[in-house]
């Protein structure tokens, strides 16, 4: 159970309908895997080809920037899709929004320090208790709603997809056995990934936004300048995966004993 | 017509032994209003569960709960969801949109009701409760009372033709529980609506309340009108008697005949004819006037600056604002606590209580004025010598103090930084265990006790610490009778060690009942204080209500025992 | 911010309208195009914030303005008319010169339009806009700014009462400090999420899951925003129809070029000015017509 995905539905419901439920919650849960990656294949094979193809030829000097944004937007398509169609439980929803809310109060409790954030070491905390779609939903909805704070900004779906991504990989490699549940695991997986992916792609993020032809020495320059922030922020991630991870995890595994949050 | 009729419930949650409810039979009519009682743990809230599906706890049970002659779960979600409406206890956890509208609207969402209905019902629902001039804003700008009503009014815009509300007014202070009660009540009399609650404070509930039905240990024992419910559960001596309103219990007490008071009004009327005609027969035709007031006070006041006792608090002419530019909180206050005293402080919302413990505690600096706790500033003390052996707080929300999963971790948690050894830990727990009377509930979960329980597992908490002055931010708030009173022995023992108690309170009776000095809080500044029976004695409005009822003839009967004896003396 | 008469149009105009300008200013580093939507993105924002808006121009984007031209040219050495050499042998051009100023005006009139963006569509506005589309995630992002000024609010509490037990986090030497900051993080963690329940109770007592939930909204579209909204797409074909008749369009390298001004780039002109200009006319007239009805009466 410790390994079970985020599905509503209270204790009542799962204890209702044991037998056959089982095997009707893991054919919807294939479905749902199977619509998200038809989504994600028709995403891949047309609409991003597409959009290059569409920015090569019409769009000219701004092409790395607009596609690389409709791009960044377009991951974020399929699962909204995705969550909107299962029709998400109250419980779900609440998990989602009150994970993402301390994320975004840990943002703003830490204005002024900055980039030491809370905010992935929550959103993997998020990834390996619930899942990688409860991953992925945090950390785009901690990004997202942060800027209503913060002020939205061209950054916005870069942060979204960032924040998301790690939450989604988070959850996906706990599911293989590769990120286990111990301090050491999750400090390292944290900092490697706040300093490659997050790093990594709000750097190329920002280059695009500045220098409208792109160029590698641009991107060079933009990451070692970025450097030390995107350490600082990695170091952050690792602090508060140190000392937050044993007793969130067990907090939020008592909450899904408790009240029964478990897909068993 | 009956909307529901409960037959036989037995109700048990998994993996455990006793029931949580037996054998419940009840009926309740259309447009009544049904008053619930018990102590904590009785029952009542998973009563009310099963009154509502969606909200029930599972578990096994037996027997039939019919709404509106069906069994409640086989109507249609959508009539479960509009038509039974479920008010919860805290104000703020049941408000799940940032914006007042869209709060008023949720429920109809839901229900996928088109834009202009919602419009139109939105728009009746705020000028029935008065929302119209916060419509608007942002639900966290709200005061608690504000909250609560607006979960009432979102509940409302469904039209439901049954309420039922379990505790709601338990979080709010007293002048905000009586609005909500009011608009309850006008709910019921003005659109039939049928209104079942759980509720504490039975004082204000019983004068509106068709029916009172008294659970104990899961089973119904009481089910009558007010009056003869009273009656019914003095007659079986049960602790529930306790709680009924004080002229109930006073008519009770004082074993004299007549109709069975409710209200203060009515417990006038009823004093008047047993005991008025004694003192008018007397000849004095006077009121009695308690001994030295009001020119007591002054004396009093004189006395206690000169007072042999050294001060534990000290509070010389402080003034203290949140910003430069805002008004004063706390103005010119003057402020002697000796050492060993009892002291609870009363007043209104929002007068700057809260502060002034803040103020002592150190977490603010006034302004202009000195504060001294114990002969230091508190502010220039270091906390680990300040709140270590000399100052402890036990704040409004003790769930604020819990760190760990069990209440014994939380316990050690506390002597961290400690140099003590194991044993001596083990030893000073121990201690503190007793005299909470948490040994039962060392294993559990801080957040699986009720809310009498943590208080006291807070409490423990604070007192590890070893203070010698002991601050309480409104600690009835939110609990039962018999709580409370488990907490009033808890601070008559802390006291009668000769520690000191600072207790700011809204619950009048509480500190009339164990206080041993009161003073008036008003305007960010203490307006009176006096020693408690005294200091009753001498407001009007700002005081028991065995006193409101009792004071045409004594000023002095400030408790119900008071009053009793009054009775029987005149008698 | 003061009452903007833009800001009260329905959530849809105000929605489109930034998407339009903000891609526009994106697309094109036309000099002309790039003034007026310079020039109406300040004019907005000095309308919206006044004071504040001056100060964030003129410190924050005026300095990032300069770093950003600046920054172009040390990279990038394409271009026809070399100006001077580097140290490290590279030529400065003319043309990348420009090209650094053109980029960097272009981002910088980005940002100040999204600074009237965030005063402009309030959280509610996009809430309502997605609310039909996605909504369960646009009840989340509700709950989430329901709960962060709680969670801030409760975040306060619990530090008061964790400094009055001689926990205090804003004193002391920076492990204590730390130490006692992250326990007030688990605090608050467990008090969000146990309260939380009630939460998800409150939604299923007021019948949430039911099928064919509907959204509802205080905004209502009407004559004025279909008006605005006809005249917003009107502006943005024609700027559009511009674009693709190469009107919007500057070459850099190796040389600047640009389609000679003809009387059809007027009309772009004048429509694209109209468009980046509409938030502040709409201002004026209603502003003039107040002053009018006030004169009368």
């Amino acid at each position: 159970m410790s390994n079970g995905t985020l599905k509503g539905g209270n204790g009542r419901d799962a204890v209702d309908r044991t037998g056959p439920r089982v095997s009707g919650q893991q054919r919807a849960a294939s479905r749902r895997w199977s619509r998200r990656t038809l989504l994600s294949a028709l995403l891949i094979v047309l609409v991003i080809p597409a959009t290059i193809l569409l920015g090569v030829f019409v769009l000219d000097d701004r092409k790395y920037y607009f596609v690389s944004l409709l791009i960044i937007l377009y991951t974020l398509v399929p699962f909204a899709l995705v969550f909107e169609n299962r029709k998400p439980q109250a419980r779900e929803l609440i998990v989602i929004a009150v994970l993402a809310a301390i994320a975004v109060a840990g943002r703003a409790a830490f204005f002024m320090v900055p980039q030491f954030k809370p905010v992935v070491a929550i959103v993997i905390i998020a990834g390996v208790s619930f899942g990688a779609e409860a991953g992925f939903l945090v950390g785009a909805t901690a990004g997202f709603v942060s800027n209503f704070f913060f002020g939205q900004g061209p950054w916005t779906p870069w942060q979204m997809f960032c924040f998301g991504i790690i939450g989604f990989v988070a959850g996906l490699l706990y599911r293989k056995g590769w990120l286990k549940r111990s301090r050491l695991s999750l400090c390292f997986f944290g900092g490697l990934m706040t300093l490659i992916i997050y790093g990594g792609i709000i750097n190329i993020g920002s280059v695009m936004m500045f220098t409208p032809r792109f160029n590698w020495q641009a991107l060079a320059a933009a990451y070692a300048t970025g450097f030390w922030f995107d350490l600082v922020h990695a170091v952050a991630t690792v602090v508060f995966l140190y000392v937050l991870s044993r007793p969130m995890i067990e907090k939020l595994d008592r909450i899904k004993t408790k009240y029964g949050l478990v897909e068993r | 017509m009956e909307i529901y009729r409960i037959e036989n419930v037995t109700f048990s949650f998994p993996e455990q032994t006793a029931p949580a409810l037996r054998d419940v039979s009840l009926r309740i009519r259309s447009g009544e209003f049904v008053a619930v009682c018990g102590r904590s743990g009785c029952g009542k809230s998973t009563l009310l569960r099963h009154l509502k599906p969606a909200l029930t706890p599972h578990g096994s049970r037996e027997g039939s709960i019919l709404y509106r002659g069906r069994e409640v779960g086989e109507w249609d979600a959508r009539t479960q969801a509009s038509e039974i409406g479920y008010v919860l206890q805290s104000p703020d956890n049941q408000i799940v949109t940032d914006k007042v509208w869209h709060e008023l609207a949720f429920g109809l969402e839901s229900l996928g009701v088109d834009t202009p209905t919602i419009r139109l019902r939105v728009a009746e629902m705020a000028s029935f409760f008065g929302i119209q001039s916060w419509f608007r804003r942002d639900v966290a700008e709200l005061s608690g009372g504000q909250k609560q009503l607006l979960n009432l009014a979102s509940i409302m815009a469904m039209h439901p033709s049954v309420l039922v509300l379990d505790e709601p007014t338990s979080q709010l202070d007293p002048i905000a529980a009586a609005e909500f009660l009011g608009t309850l009540s006008k709910i019921n009399r003005e659109l039939g609506t049928t209104v079942v609650l759980t509720e504490h404070r039975l004082e204000e509930v019983l004068p509106l309340s068709d029916r009172l039905i008294v659970l104990d240990a899961g089973s119904v024992i009481v089910d009558e009108a007010p009056r003869e419910a009273g009656a019914r559960l003095r007659k079986l001596d049960h602790p529930m008697f306790r709680s009924m309103p004080s002229p109930m219990r006073i008519h009770a007490g004082s074993g004299a005949g007549g109709p069975v008071p409710l209200t203060v009004k009515e417990g006038r009327q009823w004093l008047d004819s047993v005991a008025g005609r004694a003192i008018a027969d007397s000849g004095t035709g006077e009121v009695k006037e308690p001994a030295g007031n009001p020119d007591g006070a002054r004396r009093h006041a004189k006395e206690r600056a000169s007072g042999a006792r050294p001060a534990a608090v000290e509070l010389q002419d402080v003034w203290f604002k949140f910003a430069k530019n805002a008004p004063d909180t706390i103005k010119d206050l003057s402020l002697r606590v000796e050492e060993g005293e009892f002291l609870g402080l009363v007043g209104g919302n929002g007068t700057g209580k809260t502060t002034m413990l803040s103020l002592i505690g150190g977490l603010l600096k006034p302004y202009r004025g000195r504060i001294l706790v114990a002969g230091q500033d508190p502010a220039k003390t270091s906390p680990d010598k300040l709140f270590r052996g000399l100052l402890g707080v036990l704040p409004q929300n003790p769930q604020s103090l819990f760190v760990k999963k069990t209440v014994e971790l939380d316990l050690y948690e506390m002597l961290d930084g400690e140099k003590l050894s194991e044993a001596q830990k083990a030893e000073r727990i121990a201690e503190v265990v007793r005299f909470a009377e948490l040994e039962p509930l060392l294993r559990m979960h801080p957040y699986d006790l009720s809310g009498g329980e943590q208080q006291r597992a807070a409490l423990a908490k604070v007192l590890l610490l070893e203070p010698a002055i002991l601050l309480l931010d409104e600690p009835t708030k939110g609990l039962d009778g018999f709580f409370k009173e488990k907490l009033g022995e808890l601070l008559r023992k802390f006291h009668e060690d000769g520690k000191t108690i600072v207790m700011v309170s809204h619950d009048i009776e509480f500190c009339a009942k164990h206080a041993k000095r009161c003073s008036m809080f008003f305007d960010g500044s203490v307006i009176s204080s006096n020693e408690t029976a005294a200091f009753f004695a001498g407001n009007s409005f700002y005081t028991t209500s065995a006193n409101r009822m009792a004071r045409h003839l004594d000023r002095a009967a400030v408790t119900e025992e008071d009053v009793i004896r009054l009775c029987r003396t005149e008698r | 911010m003061r009452r903007d008469a833009f800001a009260s149009y329905h959530p849809v105009v105000g929605f489109a309208y930034f998407v339009a300008v903000i891609a526009f200013s994106m697309l094109w580093m036309h000099p002309v195009l790039q003034a007026i939507s310079l020039f109406g993105a300040v004019v907005y924002s000095q309308l919206l914030r006044s004071a504040k808006a001056l100060r964030f121009n003129l410190l924050y984007m005026l300095p990032l303005l300069l770093f950003a031209a600046l920054l172009n040219p040390a990279f990038n050495h394409a271009g026809a008319t070399i100006l001077f050499y580097l140290r490290s042998g590279n030529p400065v051009t003319l043309e990348s010169l420009l090209y650094g100023a053109a980029a960097a005006v272009m981002f910088v009139t980005v940002l100040i339009w999204f600074s009237c963006y965030n005063a402009v569509m309030t959280s509610d506005k996009f809430i309502y806009l997605f609310g039909r589309l996605l909504p369960g995630l646009s009840l989340i992002f509700s709950m989430v700014l329901r709960f962060v000024p709680r969670y801030r609010n409760q975040i306060g509490r619990i530090s008061l009462a964790q400094r009055s037990i001689g926990r205090d986090a804003t004193q002391g030497s920076l492990v204590r400090k730390a130490q006692n900051g992250m326990r007030i993080v688990s605090i608050m963690t467990t008090w969000a999420l146990e309260n939380a329940i009630e939460t998800a109770d409150s939604m299923k007592a007021r019948g949430y899951g039911l099928p064919r939930r509907t959204s509802f909204s205080l905004y209502r579209f009407d004559r004025r925003d279909r008006l605005a909204l006809g005249w917003l797409a009107f502006f943005a074909a024609i700027v559009l129809t511009g674009a693709a008749l190469g009107h919007n369009a500057i070459r850099f390298f190796p040389s600047i070029r640009m389609e000679p001004a003809t009387p059809l780039s007027f009309i772009v002109y004048a429509s694209y000015c109209a468009l980046c200009l509409m938030p502040v006319g709409i201002q004026l007239v209603e502003d003039f017509k107040w002053k009018f009805i006030a004169s009368r009466t």
